[in-house]
Parts: C-alpha cells; structure tokens; sequence
C-alpha cells in the first residue's frame, strides 16, 4: 500500500556517488483516479524549499528505464498504473542535506475528456518530506 | 408495470482508497455486505497490468466475484483521442482501443462497455472519430454480446445534440449493442463545494456545470428506451439520508415509472479522506432502496384501492 499523498516518504534520496550526489529523486504515486499512457503526463514541476526545478529539466524513471521530459509524449503505449509509482530524477550537484524538506509537485495531466482549455491540469501536492541518504 | 432496481457499485466510488488503504478483495467485501450484486469497474484503474492481466489475477477476480456472489457489470474504458500533444488517435486506432476493452471486458464477464472519449469543446462534444470507431467494432461487439454505451454526463444533458448524435447511430446502424448510460449527475440541482485546485473563475466558466445542471427527470422517458445502465453518482448523503446535491426523491420514482429495472451503480464522488466512500456509498443504498420501496407501497396501496373500488 501506499501512502495518500502524491509525494512518498519511501524513495525521496539524493543519487550519484555518496560523496558527490549528483542531485536528487522523488517517488509519486498515479494520483489519478485511472492509469493512462504515459504519454497524457507532460511532465512534473519540483519545488524543494522554495527551488523549483521545473519539468522540461527533470528526468522520469517509469518501469525500468530513465526519460528525458521530451520523451514523454511518444511513450503512448507504456502505462503508468494506479497505485504504481514513478520517481522524478532532479539535478542539483551536491544533492539536498540530511533532514526534512518541504517538497512541492505540480504534475501536469493532459485528460483528453475534459475541455481543450483544461489540458493540461496541473495536479498539485505538497508535504515534508525526509532525506536520510 | 415496474420492475425492481438492481443494485450495483463501481470500484470508483474507491478512489485513492484503493491502493493506499484497500485492496481489491476489500473493495468487492464492501459492496456485497451492503447488499450490492453488481461490481463495475474501471479497467485502466482496477485490473493489474491492465491491458494484459497475468492469468494469476485472472484466476483470482473470477474467485473474488464468485466468493463475494458479485456480478461484473459495467467495464469502463477510455478513448484518449489527444493521445500525444500534437496529434489524435484516427478512427482505426480509436477502433483498436474499443477492441482491446472489449475482448478484456467480455473475458472478466462484463456485459457493458463504457467508452470515455476524448471531446472537443465545453459541452463534452465526443471527438468526431468516435463514431467511425464505434463502428468498426460493432460487429465484434454483437459477436462478443458486450453493449457498448457511453454515458450522459454533466455538463451534457438529455437534451442535446451529443444525445441526439448517439440516438442517431443507433437508428442508422440498427444495432443492439450500443446504447446510452446515464449519469445521475445530470440530475444534480444544488451545487457542489469547491473541487480541490479549483478556482471561481473555474466555476464561473466551464466549470459552472459543478452548481447542477438540474436536467428535469421527465426528460428520462425521451431516452429510457436506449438505457440498459445507470450510474448513480453522487457526493453527499449525511445521517439523515438526506442526499446535499442529487433528488433522488424525483429520480426514483421516474425511473420506477417508467419501468426500469437495470443496474443503479454507485458512483461517489466527494470528499477523498480514507474509508469515508465505504459509509457513503451505504447510505446511499439505503437511500434509494427506501425510497424504491415507499414507490412500491404506494402503487400497490392505489392498485387495492382501484380494485376496492372496482
């Protein structure tokens, strides 16, 4: 199971080697009430502590494999599940310091049923989160 | 003469229950314990690995029906014509799609497609392919005996040219296997509180439709006959069965009156917090049950009086 928030606790970590991360992940569940292609995700703005890494900057691991934000639209036949995550990979040298952060998303769904003018929706989160590693 | 109701859930009613503090077995435990005997679900939210489920989870929905005596109703797919940013699934593809839900539909044991399409304006208008996609797979669908039946929805009502183009490929084409599902939603004549991230310039635009659209339930008879399912949405019923937005005290009896007697498939849709939708979706059964039987009491109380007076 896990948990309500779009944001998870498990999965927020700094990447890279130990000594010198290369930036940062973060792990989020569909909040969606439907799994879709991946293809209708246009990406996921990051804002920790008040930075915003914005989407078109981030990398998406989905399944086993990394995406560059602009692979994103042809991925029209992977699926992204309820209840599956997937981890935004953010750059930022050095990583983020041991200890709580507050953890921003603006996840940007394109739903095809809904008016032109609400694509995409921006689906929000927002919680503290934790770096232990 | 009225038939009874059937009582139905949709596993939407779940929403963010499921896969965070309720699993599938849970779900289909809380429809049949407030007495439901049909489950609709969705097929992109609620069948594993969806669209190829292993023969694993096969084997245990077809084992979780039987045990928790469920009947698969109502399948709901979508057709996402604004597939990629810049271009739209052409009718062979929109035909694929209805045909990979389908075979999957008719394999769970469903007996009815819902297909979502993706729209073009304010007003739901589906994309034009829909019809040319529909219609390819016609065939496939009186084979497989799955009707396929997009719904009337808010802000759509049964008034409208949406409706009347649905009305018109049935008459065209002749078919049995497609009809129209109707929302309970367009019903709804008090309005809802604010959705999460929704602005009131939202609700003053598109989004005015969330105040109720209070389509007249008289206008059920100009449809009813291309009806074979209903989803009964809702979004709040509080202690007192008193349900803040949809009259069920004018649904019920015109669905009663005219004879219906298919599915009424629970569709909550309000608040989100964990486990609230389990005591919702009882209270509207409740609901609706009661007022099914105070229909029935009061044809059977006017049909004794006629034959008293007779």
């Amino acid at each position: 199971m896990l948990e309500r928030s779009h944001v998870q606790s498990s999965g927020f970590a700094n990447v890279g080697p130990s000594d010198g991360p290369t930036g940062f992940r973060l792990r989020i569940r569909q909040p969606n009430y439907r799994g879709t292609r991946v293809s209708l995700m246009q990406g996921v703005d990051v804002t920790v502590d008040g930075e915003l890494f914005p989407a078109s900057g981030n990398r998406y691991r989905i399944g086993e494999r990394d995406y560059a934000h602009a692979e994103l639209d042809a991925l029209t036949e992977l699926r992204w599940s309820v209840g599956e995550t997937i981890d935004v990979i953010v750059d930022k040298p050095g990583g983020l310091a041991r200890g709580v952060h507050l953890v921003e998303t603006v996840l940007y769904y394109r739903h095809p049923y809904f008016p032109p003018q609400f694509r995409p929706i921006p689906v929000r989160d927002s919680r503290h989160a934790t770096i232990v590693l | 003469m009225s038939g009874s109701f059937k009582y139905g859930v949709s596993l939407y009613s779940y929403t963010d229950d499921i896969g965070t503090v309720m699993g599938l077995e849970d779900a289909l435990y809380h429809a049949a314990d407030l007495g439901a005997t049909g489950i609709e679900i969705l097929g992109e939210a609620h069948v594993d690995a969806y669209p190829e489920p292993s023969a694993a989870w096969l084997d245990r929905w077809f084992a979780l029906v039987d045990q928790y005596g469920l009947e698969p109703t109502n399948f709901a797919s979508w057709i996402d014509t604004h597939v990629q940013r810049d271009r739209d699934l052409t009718a062979e593809e929109g035909a694929a799609q209805l045909t990979l839900d389908l075979h999957l539909a008719k394999r769970l044991g469903f007996r009815f497609l819902r297909p979502k399409f993706g729209v073009i304006d304010d007003e739901l208008t589906p994309h034009p392919i829909w019809s040319g996609a529909v219609e390819r797979v016609l065939d496939l669908a009186a084979k497989l005996d799955v009707m396929i039946i997009p719904e009337i929805h808010a802000p759509t009502p049964i008034r409208h040219p949406v409706v009347e183009g649905y009305v018109d490929f049935i008459q065209r084409t002749g078919t049995k296997h497609f009809g129209l599902l109707i929302d309970t939603g367009i019903f709804q004549d008090r309005p809802l509180p604010y959705w999460q991230h929704e602005t009131p310039e939202m609700r003053e635009g598109a989004m005015s439709f969330l105040n109720g659209i209070k389509v007249p339930v008289e206008h059920l008879a100009e449809v009813i006959d291309y009806v074979p399912f209903i989803q009964a949405k809702f979004h709040h019923i509080d202690e007192q069965l008193h349900d803040h937005n949809i009259p069920w005290e004018k649904v019920v009896p015109a669905l009663k009156s005219l004879g219906y007697s298919g599915y009424l498939s629970s569709e909550y849709e309000g608040v989100r917090d964990p486990w609230v939708a389990i005591e919702q979706v009882r209270r509207q059964h409740a609901l609706i049950r009661k007022l099914e039987d105070e229909f029935d009491q009061r044809t059977s109380t006017n049909s004794q009086t006629e034959i008293a007076n007779a």
